[in-house]
């Protein structure tokens, strides 16, 4: 993956010779949400929108697409043949691509269809309309193209994606955090969900969400991606340990680690369990 | 009027890529000798085969999976998907827990029929390709219209723990709960809020529309007694009376495929046409028990039922605004007083089928679920009201372009009001193609 992070030099606005940076925001197949999750927060939105040149956003706006701009914000998962090729044209036309969202991050919730995806799409339909375009097994957009930023999560939280979005427009050495979140738990002193007997995605997936879910009572379901620092054996032993169910552990892994090298690359243990 | 070519012997209007509104599609109108020939509602929302992905996979990741069909209406399909659970278990939650879900769901109204109305819709209305040219030209109504889609994300962060995609809810009952004082202070601001509601009423009520009729008949939820968005699983189709139960909805409503479409369509059973849900179902259906306030702002705007103009789905949604806020306040006043309990009941999973049903902002969301003995699911069906109005959406297009080629309106003019007419279904793409 291309990461401009750590040279501010490369920023948007250094890089291109426009003032204000041409952005393009385009949806692929997902729920909407993370662009809802930028619209959501109504009191920060016009600071944002003033520091960039909005070009294209089909969701608020007619506007159509036009054939140059600097940063592109993708959202979702890659599901069909047209949308491969919309992504890798849009890598050559814009300077700087951000990935926002568990979706296109880590193909997401769409992404627990590539597991024996041939069947599925029958399944679902009798005959299935054309107008579906042409169905491939899911794939996240860094598995396609390079990609200069991550906003990770299901949905994106906010604060995070304007930290970097100042990244990409101003430069920064910055990086998202590769800690896993069970460390997060310990500092806002959440009690263990092992200790219930419950299941938690905190042990294996990145740290940065601020860990809201297991804050308000709910276990991780992991929609960060698997951490870098993630170590899925000791992690499964720890399950043993706390007397939870490895098959189960591992079912849950597949949420929104369907398509992740990590566990494709252990083949019949992390799949299908 | 427009700039464009007046209508002659033969056009075809397409627009690609509708904007504003919550997905991908395109509409393809042919008009020959002034007549309608042919309306396609063209859905290439790219399908994520939800159905197949919540086989196999526990009753504790159903909700959660399904919230992500739509970041929109993710209340929605998290509480009708908890329903269709909670019925196959046989688990009875308690007052407070329905309480609360109905905060969740009005929550979802107030993000998305402000976020429609404003930011979808409005900019028809004034001419603009978006909302954001308001926050220069009218300043204030800029601001007081985000101040209410924020607040609608503010109810849903205090219910949910965050905007979209609610965390909080769970089979059986909620994991957290505010305080009673946050409860009073949220009763505070809606209240503070009803006045802007009502002129967003007046203003809906204000804008030029096309006289047009649906002939399909309007589904929604009824209750005695109630306008009820998710404490029922009656509902009726408006005028003919046809009333059934959710459990039963497959023998009353038809889903079927169309080629260009990758949404389902749907139809009636019994008459074989197209039928509408939708907020302007809910007022028709449920007129006499809408918040006393939101009935006079109905009233006042000349909304009364039988309405069959789809275009005054926008007035509906305004009129939705004043009732959601009524409603809620009464509601966070009675929370806040502290009486039950949310906290999740005890349950033992059991095998069966449940149907869950409530009235998501676009209208009814049905979710079946059949079970096995640990509650994994072994069959899901997801009827969404996009899907359930796509049918009707084509009819009501037909209708206004064979109104509007009368008139000998120029083309330009014409691509505009029928995009006016979609974006008041405001149709959920993303939840139609799930």
């Amino acid at each position: 993956m291309r990461n401009y992070c750590n040279n501010p030099a490369s920023s948007a606005v250094e890089r291109s010779c426009a003032p204000v940076p041409r952005v393009a925001v385009v949806g692929l197949a997902s729920c909407f949400g993370c662009q809802l999750q930028i619209t959501n927060r109504e009191q920060y939105l016009l600071d944002v929108i003033g520091q960039i040149d909005l070009q294209y956003w089909q969701l608020a706006s007619s506007d159509p697409m036009p054939d140059a701009f600097d940063i592109v914000i993708i959202e979702g998962a890659v599901t069909t043949q047209e949308s491969l090729e919309t992504v890798k044209a849009l890598r050559e036309k814009a300077s700087t691509v951000i990935a926002i969202g568990a979706c296109a991050n880590t193909a997401g919730i769409p992404g627990i269809a590539a597991f024996e995806y041939e069947p599925r799409a029958s399944q679902v339909y009798d005959n299935l309309p054309t107008a579906c375009g042409h169905l491939i097994v899911p794939q996240s957009v860094p598995s396609v193209i390079d990609v200069d930023f991550q906003v990770p999560c299901c949905p994106i939280d906010f604060q995070s994606f304007v930290e970097v979005l100042s990244q990409a427009l101003y430069g920064s050495n910055r990086t998202n955090p590769s800690r896993t979140l069970c460390g997060d738990c310990k500092r806002n002193e959440t009690s263990c969900f092992y200790g219930q007997g419950e299941i938690c995605m905190g042990m294996v997936t990145a740290a940065g969400c601020g860990a809201r879910c297991t804050a308000l009572g709910r276990p991780c379901n992991g929609c960060a991606g698997l951490s870098k620092d993630a170590c899925l054996e000791s992690a499964r032993e720890a399950v043993v340990r706390y007397g939870c169910d490895v098959a189960e552990f591992d079912r849950r892994l597949q949420l929104f680690n369907q398509t992740d090298e990590a566990l494709l690359m252990q083949g019949a243990d992390g799949e299908g369990a | 009027m427009g700039k464009g070519h007046s209508i002659m012997t033969r056009t075809a209007i397409s627009v690609d890529h509708i904007a504003r509104i919550e997905g991908h599609g395109n509409v393809h109108v042919q008009i020959e000798e002034g007549r309608v020939k042919d309306v396609q509602m063209n859905i290439v929302e790219p399908a994520r085969l939800f159905e197949s992905m919540v086989k196999g996979r526990s009753y504790k990741e159903v909700s959660y999976i399904a919230s992500r069909i739509c970041g929109i209406c993710s209340a929605s399909h998290v509480v009708t998907d908890l329903k269709a659970i909670e019925a196959v278990f046989g688990v009875e939650v308690s007052k407070r827990t329905k309480m609360i879900r109905e905060l969740l769901i009005y929550g979802s109204y107030l993000q998305n029929h402000a976020a429609h109305l404003f930011v979808f819709a409005a900019p028809d209305f004034i001419g603009q390709p978006s909302v954001f040219p308001l926050a220069e030209s009218d300043p204030d109504l800029f601001r007081r219209a985000l101040e209410l889609k924020g607040f609608g994300n503010e109810l849903c962060t205090a219910v949910g723990g965050r905007s979209i995609h609610p965390i909080t809810a769970v089979v059986g009952g909620f994991t957290h709960e505010v305080t009673p004082a946050e409860y009073e202070r949220l009763a505070d601001r809606m209240e503070a809020l009803v006045p802007f509601a009502k002129s967003v009423v007046d203003l809906f009520a204000g804008f030029p529309i096309c006289d047009i009729s649906s002939e399909g008949d309007m589904l929604a939820l009824v209750e005695p007694g109630a306008y009820p968005v998710q404490s029922s699983s009656t509902m009726r189709f408006a005028d003919t009376d046809e009333e059934f139960n959710a459990d039963c909805f497959a023998d009353h409503i038809e889903e079927y495929t169309v080629g260009h479409s990758a949404a389902y369509f749907a139809q009636r059973r019994s008459t074989g046409r197209p039928y509408m849900t939708s907020a302007l179902a809910r007022v028709n259906v449920s007129w006499d028990n809408l918040g006393k306030e939101a009935k006079v702002a109905s009233a006042k705007a000349g909304l009364r039922p039988p309405e069959h103009n789809p275009l005054l789905n926008n007035v509906a949604q305004a009129v939705e605004l004043v009732d959601s806020l009524e409603r809620c306040a009464g509601i966070c006043r009675e929370l806040a007083k502290g009486a039950g309990s949310s906290k999740p009941v005890a349950f033992t999973p059991q095998a069966g089928r449940g149907v869950g049903v409530t009235e998501a902002p676009r209208g009814l969301v049905f979710h079946e679920l059949e079970l096995d003995e640990c509650g994994d699911v072994v069959h899901a069906s997801i009827v969404t009201p996009t899907s359930q109005n796509l049918a009707n959406m084509e009819c009501d297009i037909r209708l206004l372009a064979e109104t509007l080629a009368a008139t000998g309106i120029d083309e330009d003019t014409l691509r505009l009001e029928i995009e006016k007419l979609i974006r008041a279904y405001d149709p959920c793409l993303s939840c139609s193609v799930h």
